[in-house]
């Protein structure tokens, strides 16, 4: 079997490596670097950031408090970049390493499919190298949104990727868009004395996740002097001087903001320019259309993770890498969509997985909700970081755990409970009767879960 | 890691599964995923692949009937110790044997009954006074005492045991054991390699709301001797003759004129009048008036007549002796006269024998085509359709016509495609022209 897989990112590395174990001979063409955006400009360089910024932060804010004084604490933005660069590097060293391991064929340039067995691929220098194949594997992904607003080609206006790379700090940024990324970009340069200013058109940053969980890092985000302004339309970008000129457009009026910097982070689109796909007659309209095989509408093509236009999560990439090669080498597989955690990594963190409680009021679900504030855990006080909660949405009927939602410190890691429990159809008792650490984070995740029947030990009724 | 291979579940509703080949042998190396062993049930036949990889070590089952996941073979590295894996399987064996036991019919038991009781059973005065006060046949339980002799604690092994099999609980997802307690599912009824979740208990409590619904009943009768008979009749004819279908339309327009004219003289049947076409024709075309006996054709100056009579029981076919010198009158006489006999039971055997061709008619159906079985050892048959208006297209414009299928089955061996074909055409003219029958 020879698997063609384009796109090196996660869904398309984790692709070519599963491919290898189950004896397939796979090629895998990227033209810009392993890893795809989530290792070199998304996922990894950004946590990096808000790791230091994170332990800056605390001391700053919290340090004398915590037994720590100090004299003079500063980032140094020089060595946090290099340090970025490092992880970055090795990370994808690393993949490399593995690639090579496994005897993936690895082409440096952009592929191109031209038959139904063929792609050529332009490789860096220029040459075109045809390659054959059986089954071909399309990972990708995505680039960022740039819509026609009137300047957006000012100087000064960055995307994502460019603004990990920044030389220095900015004194002011505004960030277009307060999604996922939006908010945690504010995060990070607002906790390092950036003055940032986030302008979203929806009524609510991260409108996405529960609002019981954001109004958390909506409260966390003010306090560190981030302006939100909600419900907003940016209509024109304009130069001033060094500065860029922002006009917004909201039901208070017209307005001019002003800024060193701005990021726009309104969403990401499909990369599918290019790839050869009218000529395969492959159906796309927002994203690769792919079925639950992963498999598009020409049978030997296959398409995984953001440039299928679903969930753009690195996660889902991979998992759906994993399902297209083994349904390719004739293990049955099918990816469960409702565990996806879904992780913002913020200060406070939040994540969650499985039905919101709006959800379930939409699909008419009979749904009961357990909950825990963290200022009753032991663990969120040693850490300083008592707001926050955890929240279970479960099934009157049966108990059954539709969902689980948290803000606080560690939801990222302490979410995978929740997933655990939705792919094993687990109900609160499983949750209840399963013995957690004291003290962890995780007991409050078991109190939620005793909340449901109003019986957390660490609550009053 | 050996691994004990089962009778697979491959159907929601699937219990037993036949296994009837091994593509394997014992000692074979087995990759993971390599077609092992063939399993038919009711309603297919699968092949199972290996689920891992190892050596064939043991053949448990080498073919027949086994209940799912009733152990059959035994997948193991090639020196492990399979003793352990051999004495689980050999266990459920057992056990499985239990229950098969209440299943087998009565002669079964009452043999099994007999022959136990001729072998002394040995068991210690407690074990028996035990069995006896739960109800235990302890000709059942194997003894572990000298000698084979049964005690005490061989009976409650054996209640225990018999108490396992019948809580066997399936692994199941805590939300599908809440879903199958609220509706009332009993999970052990659902078979499933892996866990049971709880879309398997909601599909299989839909399952039992259709079949609840459908109340299905299936009733078992003896065939008459006349099914019998029929039946015994159209499967040799099937496989014996090497039959031909052909099909022709023809206009019906003059036929029924004829029948309008004669209506004042005597009302006939479109039977009738192809009844004594057909003795003209088939004349003309002795082949298809033949019977083949061994290397011999026999053909005939005469033509009897086999007409095809429907009756509730079955079919029955009276013949029209001698038709081909009988006028459409007589003829007319006789099919109703034979018709009313088959009706109530009085056709002597004499007036069902001697067919050289049969016609058979389910144009009162509204059948516009089929296939009709050659009543062996004669060659041919005709069918006789519905007759349907058909537009035509005549000098520019549509004119309907009353149009009639004619569906001939007939036997390569004797009467070839060409043959057949010119005899219906030959039909044709006749069934198109009537008048030509007082040339």
């Amino acid at each position: 079997m020879k698997i063609l897989i384009i796109g090196g990112g996660p869904g398309g590395y984790v692709s070519a490596i599963r491919a290898a174990q189950l004896g397939a001979d796979v090629t895998l063409i990227e033209k810009k670097y392993i890893g795809g955006t989530c290792l070199n400009v998304g996922c990894i360089p950004t946590k990096v950031l808000l790791n230091t910024v994170d332990l800056y932060d605390t001391l700053m804010k919290d340090g004398s408090a915590l037994g720590i004084d100090f004299e003079k604490l500063a980032v140094n933005w020089d060595t946090l970049q290099n340090r970025k660069n490092n992880i970055v590097s090795d990370l994808v060293g690393g993949v490399e390493k593995l690639l090579e391991a496994d005897a993936v064929k690895v082409l440096r340039g952009t592929g191109k499919l031209t038959q139904k067995n063929k792609a050529e691929v332009t490789l860096l220098d220029g040459s075109v190298e045809e390659v054959t194949f059986d089954k071909a594997i399309l990972a990708t992904g995505s680039k960022v949104t740039i819509v026609p607003i009137p300047g957006i080609d000012t100087e000064g206006i960055l995307t994502s990727d460019e603004i990990l790379s920044l030389e220095e700090l900015p004194e002011s940024l505004c960030i277009v868009g307060g999604g996922v990324i939006g908010s945690e970009f504010a995060s990070v340069f607002s906790r390092l004395g950036v003055d940032v200013t986030i302008v979203e058109m929806l009524p609510r940053i991260i409108a996405t996740m529960e609002e019981t969980l954001t109004q958390y890092l909506d409260y966390s985000l003010k306090d560190s002097g981030v302006k939100i302004l909600t419900e907003t339309k940016v209509t024109k970008f304009g130069k001033n001087g060094d500065h860029i000129d922002i006009h917004i457009d909201s039901a208070e009026g017209k307005s001019i903001l002003n800024a060193e910097k701005v990021l726009l982070s309104i969403g990401r689109r499909p990369v599918v320019e290019g790839l050869g796909l009218e000529a395969l007659n492959i159906d796309q309209k927002n994203g690769i259309a792919i079925n639950e095989m992963m498999q598009t509408s020409a049978e030997n093509i296959y398409a995984i993770g953001d440039c299928t236009g679903g969930v753009m999560l690195a996660h889902v990439a991979s998992a759906q890498g994993i399902a297209a090669v083994e349904n390719i080498m004739t293990i049955n597989s099918k990816m469960d969509f409702k565990t996806i955690p879904y992780c913002v990594y913020t200060k406070p963190e939040i994540a969650s997985v499985g039905m919101t409680e709006a959800d379930a009021k939409e699909k008419n679900i009979d749904y009961k909700v357990g909950s825990f504030p963290l200022s009753g855990s032991g663990k969120a006080m040693i850490l300083n970081e008592g707001e926050g909660l955890v929240k279970f949405i479960i099934s009157s009927e049966t108990e059954e755990i539709l969902g689980m939602h948290m803000v606080g410190p560690k939801a990222t890691e302490l979410i995978v409970e929740g997933a655990l429990a939705l792919r094993l159809e687990a109900t609160v008792d499983e949750i209840v009767t399963t013995i957690h650490a004291h003290p962890t984070m995780s007991e409050s995740v078991q109190e939620a879960a005793h909340d449901v029947f109003k019986q957390a030990i660490h609550l009053m009724y | 890691m050996g691994q004990i291979i089962v009778m697979p579940k491959l159907g929601l509703t699937m219990t037993k599964g036949n296994l009837i080949k091994w593509f394997k042998k014992e000692g074979d190396v087995i990759k993971k995923g390599e077609k092992i062993f063939s399993v038919e049930t009711d309603k297919l036949t699968n092949d199972i692949e290996a689920a891992c990889s190892g050596i064939l070590r043991k053949i448990i089952v080498e073919s027949g009937t086994r209940e799912i996941l009733e152990p059959v073979a035994i997948i193991a590295d090639k020196d492990e110790d399979i003793s352990e894996l051999l004495s689980k399987a050999s266990v459920s064996e057992d056990t499985n044997k239990v229950v098969e036991k209440e299943e087998v019919k009565k002669e079964v038991k009452e043999e099994k009954k007999s022959s136990n009781n001729n072998k002394r059973v040995k068991a210690s005065p407690k074990a028996k006074r035990l069995a006896k006060k739960e109800g235990i046949d302890i000709r059942l339980v194997d003894g572990s005492g000298p000698g084979g002799v049964i005690n005490e604690e061989d009976v409650l092994e054996f209640i225990e045991n018999m108490k396992k099999e019948a809580e066997k609980k399936v692994k199941t997802s805590p939300t599908a054991d809440k879903i199958a307690e609220n509706l009332g599912v009993d999970v052990n009824n659902i078979s499933k390699e892996d866990r049971v979740m709880k879309d398997d208990v909601i599909e299989y409590w839909n399952f039992e709301r259709v079949q609840e619904m459908a109340s299905p009943k299936e009733t078992t009768k003896d065939m008459s001797t006349m099914r019998k008979i029929i039946a015994d009749r159209m499967h040799s004819s099937q496989q014996v003759t090497a039959s031909v279908n052909y099909n022709l339309s023809v206009d019906t327009t003059e036929m029924q004129n004829l029948r309008k004219q004669l209506k004042p003289f005597y009302k006939i049947t479109y039977t009738d009048i192809l009844v004594k076409i057909l003795s003209k024709v088939l004349l003309e075309y002795p082949e298809l008036n033949a019977t083949m006996s061994g290397q011999k054709i026999i053909t005939r100056n005469y033509v009897n007549m086999g007409i095809a009579v429907a009756k509730e029981e079955g079919l029955l076919v009276p013949v029209v002796k001698y038709a081909n010198v009988k006028g459409i009158k007589g003829i007319s006489k006789e099919i109703k006269s034979l018709a009313k006999k088959a009706k109530i039971n009085s056709l002597e055997p004499d007036e069902m024998q001697g067919a050289t061709f049969t016609i058979s008619n389910l144009g009162m159906y509204g059948m516009e085509s089929f296939t009709p079985i050659i009543n062996h050892p004669e060659v041919a048959i005709l069918g006789v359709n519905t007759i349907k208006d058909v537009a035509h297209k005549i000098d520019g414009e549509l004119k309907f016509k009353p149009m009639m299928n004619l569906s001939l089955t007939a036997d390569h061996r004797v009467v070839d495609g060409s043959k057949a074909a010119e005899f219906l055409n030959r039909l044709k003219e006749y069934i198109e022209n009537p008048s030509i029958l007082v040339l």
